[in-house]
This record gives C-alpha cells, structure tokens and sequence, in this order.
C-alpha cells in the first residue's frame, strides 16, 4: 500500500498536465441545464436550498480581498443556485468525531451535509463501520474517475461508497524564527530536546502526524507499527511533556499561538503556514529531516444530509479546474488528475510549489500511517493518558 | 380559596412543587444516572454495560490523582487570593462607599457580564509572550529574558482567582454591609484602635460572608477545566479538563462519570463539614 | 481661662514625612480600591478597544488602525448571527420560567413553616455549589440514558434548572426584610389572599425579582460549561467563541461581548438608580 502510494503520487506528478476525462471535460464546460436544481434522471430528490459543509480552517481558496468569501463556492452557488454555509468548526479528528457521535449514535442528523476526517484518524472508518454515513449518490459524481489511482480505494471505504477525498496534505515543523532566536527547526530531536525551546513547542493531538516523524527520526516504520517502535517514540514524548519542553498538545489552533510568536515552532500542516500566514514574515515550515508522514482528508455525508446536494458538491470539487483553485488557494496537496496544468493557468508560480506538486524527493520521504495502530486500544488509551496529563 | 385556608399545609408545597420538581428531575435524577453509569464498563466500540464496576472509582482516584490534588491546590491557592484582593476593596466600598455603593458594587460585578472565555481570552491576550506586560517584567528583570507569563501555574491560578472574584465579593459585601457601624463606634468609644476595632469586630462579623464566599470560589474553581485550558500546559491541567476530554473527546463514559462522582464526593464532604460547623440557615441565607 | 501669661505650649508641628505618611494611610484603602477596581476592568477594556480594531490577517492581537466596520457589521462572520439569537432566545425563555419558579419557592421558603424547611434549602443551594462541569455532565448523562435529543431544549431544560437557584437566593434576601405589616394592613381593608398579593406583595417585591431574572439572564447568556455538554449541534454565543478560539477570534466576537456587557451593565445601573430613588420615596412617605 506504501508503496502504490508512493509511485502513484511520482507518477502523477511527472505526468504534469494530463488527460481530461470526458465526463469531467462536459462538467467543466458548464454543459446540462440539469445541473441546476431540477431533478435527474438518477436523482428523484431535488437540490436542498443550502449546502452545511463543515471543514479545516484554512483549508479552502478565499478571495484575497475578503477573507469570509470563497471564489469556488461562489461558482459552486451560481452554477447550481445552491447557497453553502461553510463553517470552520473541525479543529482535530478526535474532538470533532466526539461532538457528532451523540446525535449520530441515536440515528440523527447533525445539521450538515457535508464533514470532513483525516484518513490518518481511526474515525473515517468508524464512521463507515457504524454506519453514520450516507452512501453518496454516484450517479451524479461523474467526476469521480478524475481521482488519481491512489485515492481510489483506501481501506476504510474501499469501493469510494461514502467518501471523496478533499485534500491531501504533509506534517512537519513550523518555526516562527522571532521565537526559536532566528533559528529554524528542523529536526524532532530539536523539537523535543533543545533547552533553547523549551515550553515553546507544540505537538500534535493526532497520533499519526506527532509519531510518524519521532518514528523515522528513531529508524521506525510508522506503516508498520509495532510495540517496540511505538514505546520508544512514545517515551521520547513523555520525557518532553515531562520535563515541560511540550507547551501543549494542539489540532489546528497552533496557528494562533504561532502566529502570536507564543512558540517558536509546531508540529504542523503544511499548507497553514504557506497560505494561512502568508502575512507573517517570520514564518518557515520544513519537512522534518528525516521525514514525516503524508495524509488525506475525506469529504462524508452524514446521517440525514442531503446527499443530492452534497453529491452534487462532491462532482464539482472533483473537477480540475475547481481542484486546482482549491488546492492553489489552500496550499495543500489536491487527489485529482490534471490538476497541475490548471493551477498553472491559475497562478504560474504553483507548479513550483513542492508544497502543492511535491516533487520525487518530498514523496520519497513521507509515508501513511499503520491504520491498524490507530485502532490499538492500549496505545490510544496512553496516548489519551498523554495528552490529559 | 376556604379549601386553602382549611388545607393550609398544601400553600408551601403548590408553591415549592413545581420549582422543587424542576430540580429533583434536572439535578438529583442525573446524578443518579451519573452513579449508574459510573458502575458501568465498556468501550465506545463495544457499547456500555452495567457490571458493578466499582473498579472505575479506584481507576479514577489512582489515575489522575495529580489532577485531583492539582485542582484543589490551585482552586484554594485562588480562593485565598480572591479573599486577599477583595476583602479591602470590598471593606472601601462598605464603609466608604456612602450613595456610590451600589454602582461601585455594580463594578465587581461587571467582569461578570463578558462572557467567561472572553475574559479568559483577553487575559491571553495582555499576558502574550510578546504582548507589553511581559516586555515591561522582562524589561524590569522580574522575568528572565525568554521567560513568560502564559502557560504557566502562574496564570492558570491568577485566571481563577480573576474569574471568581465577584463570587467572593459579593457574600464578603453583604455581610460587611451589614455591619452597623454604631458597634465599630462603640468599640473605639471603648479606647480600641482601629486595627483592634477591625481584628474583634468587624472581622468576626464579617465571618458568615467570607465562608460563604469561600464556598462559592472554591467549588466552582476546582471543577474549573477552562483556565488551565487556554492559560497553561498539559502540567496544569486540572480534573475538569480530564473529565470534558473523556466525556466529549474520548467518549469513555464510564470511566468520565467515575471522575465527576469522585470530585462532586470530595466537594460533598468539604461541604458538609462546612454545613456542620456554621449551620445550613447561615449558610443558605 | 487661660490669661495671657498661661499660654498652652505650642503643639510640634507634624513633619512633612509624618504628614504624608498619614496622607497615604487615609487614603491607602481608596487607592487600592481603585487599583483592584481597575484590575477587574482591564480585560473588558482590552476586549472593547479591539472591538474597535482593524486586524490586519485573521488574527485581533495587535492594535492596527481604528474602525467602525466591526460594529456595523458585526454580522459579518457567518454563524455569529445565529449564535447570538440563539443565546438571546434561550436566555428569555429559561429566565422567565426559572424566575417564576424561583419566585415561588423563595415565597414558601420565607413565608410558610414546613418540615422539609431544611432540605429545601438545601436542595435549592446544592447546584450553585456544584462544580459546573458535573452539573453539565450528569445532565448528559440523563439525557444519553433516556436517548432524548440534545439541543434546544436540552439548552433550555439545563439553564432552567442552574438558575432557579440563583432566583431563590436573590428574592429570599429581599422577601426576608419585608414588612408584613402591609400585607395585613390590605387584609383587614378587606382585600383577600390574592389581591393582596397581586396589589400589595407583587409590586413591592418587584425590584428584588427584577433583579433575580437580570441575574439570571446575565447567567444564561454567557454559560458555556454546561451548554458544552449539551448543546448538540446547537450554537449558542459561548460555544461560537469556543469555536472561534481554535481558529482566529473575529473582532465581531469582541463587539457582541462589549454590547451585551454595554446593556447589561446599563440595565443594572438604571435598576439601581430607580431602586434607590424609590428607597428615598419611600422614606420620605413613612
């Protein structure tokens, strides 16, 4: 699996700009007046008013001169006349899932039509598992062979039945040179044992992005978890928060803290700090040294959304065209073909962006995270024990 | 109307009934439910079942005692600090006050009115590493070069103390008001000094209000989970902060309901002492 | 008496030093009383200046340049409309019943001898001394037991419940000063039970149960514990900043929290002023 994804990942990015699939070409030409609220030949449900869309902060294009709007969801909106209230309101996998399983856990709605997990979290596969998720409705997602190979069925929801991915991004350290004392961290080992960053450093609340590079900083493989590998980063953490090097444990509210010059450097995502802080000059983001890992975010329906709309939305980010401006404008790394030559028509300067179009050498250095340790009950119980100490 | 006055015992209970059901429903009920859930084991994969898990109890004490320990230290560090900052002020406005009390009263008050995070929030904000409180203490050498303020002991305990400031000024205030000022005239008619006044007098009288402002800082503080949240590290965190993760992020409830029964047992205690030694009337007013 | 010759002997002239001592001594308690003052008002201040700010990213840290826009746009952000109408919703409707049933139980509490005197009062103190976060909890423990869906009323029920404590101390203070003299003084004019306590007890307790429902508004809208635990996917105005604190605090945030500190604080000081104006009134009258 590693592996496929790996070459998957080169393979698509040497192919630069590539074929359109038809479907996808006929969408992107705005062709079909039944795009737009009537009822399909499949669909016998008509398009809700509104699109509830929970997401990432910084995790979608916004229009530079007014940060509350987003250019795709506003041609979402005048393409198909259905309005999207976007909230912000994912902050971590585990805090998110913890909010929505009591309704959901009783077989009620959570008011949205659309959320979004992280592939590296336990909870997209609970999700399918328990079954708080609608199957989408395929026959409006033509778009769908637009995915790359590699996203084309994960282990939590193989045949593509609940989910499309939304972006893929990278972990790794963010330093805030203002902070650090003009030095840029690049290493785990500085992270967690530099005394000149002490109680300035913050790691992450998920499991997979803080011990993926601890892992391979120790010679481990994160996709191949074991007991042994698993204690000796573990204990490598312990002893930070311990000897209080750790300030806290964040989901995406590291920003903030960084932002404000609080620490000096986190564990982080990598399109944040190219996009989200594009302001601050004082900000660097690097790969670990000795890598980190690599991860996709999945958009799901849950119980008692609508799933013609949001099926309807999921077509549409699955165009290239919407790809690009959504993976351009968030600074992450986007799962659909064609993508590049695009963004290229977009902003010129992206192609060169490792962070969006990672290049042979970042993609050799990162990895997935065992989806089997995530789901080990001892180490989720340390990990908690962890972070509420 | 003759069938009240014949059944004059009915008045108070149609008075109480509905107030009194409210809160045997809302209050008393779940805190069984919370006993039954406690006794409970399972996982969030598995579901929940009722085993008699008196385990969870031990589990919770043994688990996360340094929180215990933690959020009762920091919640009577805080409460001792809120006595000390508002007895004098409270004292000025009693005695000094004159037509402008109840508006300077009305001042204590205030913080009250922005929401909690919020005040939390801005305590953040004028304690930001790189924020001019801490540039002024660095400057004046009080904090080392790279030292800081936020995310430490220091601000948890000082953002409780801010935050349950009125809950002791008010108590401590009506009971100082209360005083009359002829007694503090008399003593001093008497040939004592005015600290001697204050020390035999005032402080005596004034003793039903700092208890019940000690019970109003210190419960509420040592359940408190947002200070340590937003102002310190994983090393402050306290048993509320425990007790919110495993309910709303862990979703291990039994082990949650464990935690909260063991707190609410510790305070229960604390308090019933506290019944004991000043009497439920004096207590509850 | 004393003649010329008897002068008294001139009393030392107090030093400067001594004078300023006795000059800091007087006045120490009113300086420290306007210190601690100013102590509890800098947050609101902080919080109202940057309600005022023009942030120049996402994030309301540093003071940039003065604007209006927050405040006429204090929409602006989506979901704060919502929050906030909903916080104001479930404020009214929970204070208005909490205040009846509070008033209620403050009146046979006072008024009326009863066994359970004790335990009543006891029971109604217990939640305000309850640590909130096992106030909230076991409330959604009951409600996961009973699978009852939490929102709205969910909201509700639990706000009810916190402050009718709060009602009951604060109209027992007042009801226990009250002259029944009054009431008698209707009775034996003729009026009965009940307009005696619609025309003579209601109004003259009026303030104190104005005061109780203010309170208890106050309380409602700025909960968040115990609406964390219960809201569902509700969003009430506490739980939006929680929200927002993840991300990047709007100014918007800043100015809902400086108009509703503005109002609260204006109610109060007009409830206040009136009270005491009607406290001279009736003074002057008796």
């Amino acid at each position: 699996m590693n592996a496929l994804t790996r070459a998957e990942l080169l393979r698509r990015a040497a192919m630069g700009g590539v074929v359109v699939s038809l479907p996808g070409f006929l969408a992107a030409c705005g062709g079909g007046g039944d795009e737009a609220g009537g009822t399909t030949a499949a669909g016998t449900q008509e398009l809700a008013d509104t699109l509830r869309f929970s997401n990432w902060p910084y995790y979608i294009d916004r229009d530079p001169n007014n940060k509350q709007k987003s250019p795709s969801l506003e041609q979402f909106t005048a393409q198909t006349g259905v309005k999207v209230e976007y909230v912000e309101d994912v902050n971590d996998n585990a805090t998110y899932f913890g909010k929505i399983q009591g309704p959901l856990s009783q077989g009620r709605g959570i008011d949205r039509d659309l959320i979004v997990m992280t592939d590296n979290s336990r909870f997209p596969g609970l999700l399918v598992a328990k079954k708080w998720v609608e199957e989408l409705d395929k026959e409006r997602i033509p778009n769908m062979a637009n995915l790359i190979d590699a996203q084309k069925s994960p282990p939590f929801d193989p045949d593509r039945t609940y989910s499309i991915p939304w972006l893929s991004g990278i972990t790794g350290i963010a330093t805030n040179l203002k902070a650090s004392g003009g030095d840029v961290v690049t290493t785990m080992q500085q992270l967690l044992e530099d005394p000149k960053l002490k109680g300035k450093v913050t790691l992450l609340t998920e499991v997979a992005d803080t011990m993926s590079p601890i892992m391979l900083e120790n010679g481990d493989d994160p996709s191949k978890v074991t007991d042994e590998s698993w204690n000796k980063a573990f204990d490598r953490v312990q002893k930070a928060v311990d000897a209080g090097q750790i300030r806290r444990f964040t989901g995406n509210d590291y920003v903030a803290d960084l932002e404000r010059g609080n620490i000096a450097a986190a564990v982080s995502w990598s399109g944040d700090v190219a996009t989200g802080l594009a302001a601050n000059k004082a900000l660097r983001w690097n790969l670990p040294e000795k890598g980190s890992d690599i991860w996709t975010d999945n958009m799901f329906i849950p119980l008692e959304g609508s799933v013609p709309t949001a099926s309807e939305y999921m077509n549409f980010v699955l165009d290239p065209k919407i790809a690009a401006m959504i993976a351009v404008g968030s600074g992450f790394i986007s799962g659909v073909k064609g993508v590049k030559e695009e963004a290229v028509k977009l902003d010129p300067e992206s192609a060169n962006n490792p962070l969006i179009f990672p290049d042979d050498e970042i993609l050799s250095n990162v990895v997935q995270f065992d989806s089997a340790a995530l789901n080990n009950q001892t180490y989720i119980e340390q990990w908690q024990k962890l972070l509420g100490a | 109307m003759t069938f009240i006055h014949r059944h004059r015992w009915l008045a108070p209970l149609l008075l109480l009934a509905p107030g009194l059901a409210w809160l045997a429903v809302f209050f008393l009920v779940p805190l069984v439910f919370l006993g039954y859930q406690s006794l409970e084991s399972g996982s969030f994969e598995t579901g929940y079942s009722f085993t008699w898990e008196f385990s969870n109890f031990w589990d919770a004490i043994t688990g996360y005692d340094e929180q215990l320990i933690r959020s009762f230290l920091y919640a009577g560090i805080a409460t001792v600090a809120t006595l000390a900052i508002s007895y004098p002020l409270v004292y000025w406005i009693a005695f000094h006050g004159g037509r402008w009390k109840n508006l300077l009263l009305l001042l204590i008050v205030a913080p009250f009115f922005v929401t909690y995070l919020i005040r939390t929030l801005a305590w953040q904000n004028i304690l930001a590493d790189e924020g001019p409180v801490v540039g002024f203490l660095r400057d004046i050498h009080v904090l080392e070069p790279d030292g800081r303020l936020l995310a430490t002991t220091l601000a948890v305990v000082a953002g409780i103390t801010y935050n349950f400031l009125p809950f002791m000024a008010l108590p401590l205030y009506v009971s100082l008001e209360q005083i009359d000022a002829r007694l503090l005239e008399a003593a001093q008619d008497l040939y004592a000094s005015k600290t001697k006044a204050f020390l035999r007098v005032t402080l005596p009288l004034s003793a039903p209000g700092i208890v019940a402002g000690t019970l109003l800082t210190f419960i509420p503080a040592a359940g408190d989970f947002i200070n340590a949240q937003l102002l310190g590290t994983p090393n402050q965190y306290m048993i509320g902060n425990v007790i919110q993760s495993k309910y709303l992020e862990l979703i291990d409830y039994p082990a949650a309901a464990a935690l909260s029964f063991v707190l609410m047992a510790l305070i229960m205690v604390s308090l019933l002492v506290y019944a004991r030694v000043v009497g439920t009337e004096r207590l509850t007013g | 008496m004393t003649t010329a010759a008897e002068t008294l002997p001139a009393r030392p002239r107090p030093s400067a030093t001594s004078r300023a001592w006795a000059f800091v001594r007087r006045h120490a308690l009113g300086a420290y009383a306007l210190l601690a003052l100013a102590y509890l008002m800098l947050p609101i201040v902080v919080v109202i200046v940057f309600s005022l700010n023009q942030p120049a990213g996402r994030f309301n840290y540093t003071w940039q340049q003065f604007t209006l826009d927050n405040w006429t746009n204090w929409d602006a952000v989506p979901g704060i409309r919502d929050a906030v109408i909903l916080s104001l919703e479930i404020a009214l409707l929970s204070t208005i019943v909490a205040t009846v049933l509070g008033t209620l139980v403050a009146l046979a509490l006072v008024r009326h001898r009863f066994r359970a005197r004790g335990t009543t009062n006891l029971l109604v103190f217990l939640p305000m001394a309850t640590p909130e976060i096992v106030l909230g909890a076991s409330l959604l423990t009951l409600f996961l037991q009973l699978r009852f869906a939490t929102g709205f009323a969910t909201i509700f029920i639990a706000h009810v419940m916190f402050i009718i404590s709060y009602v009951v101390v604060t109209v027992k203070a007042r009801l226990v000063g009250f002259d029944r003299h009054l009431e008698e003084a209707a009775m034996d004019l003729g009026a009965n039970e009940w307009v005696t306590f619609y025309k003579v007890t209601l109004p003259l307790i009026a303030p104190a149960i104005l005061s109780a429902a203010l309170l208890g508004f106050a309380i409602s809208i700025d909960d968040f514990v115990i609406t964390y635990f219960n809201a569902g996917s509700e969003t009430t105005f506490p739980l939006f900043v929680w929200g927002a604190a993840r991300v990047a605090v709007p100014p918007q945030v800043n100015v809902v929290a400086s108009a509703i500190f503005v109002i609260a604080i204006t109610a109060m000081a007009i409830n206040i002023i009136f009270q005491s104006r009607r406290g001279r009134q009736a003074k002057g009258i008796a």
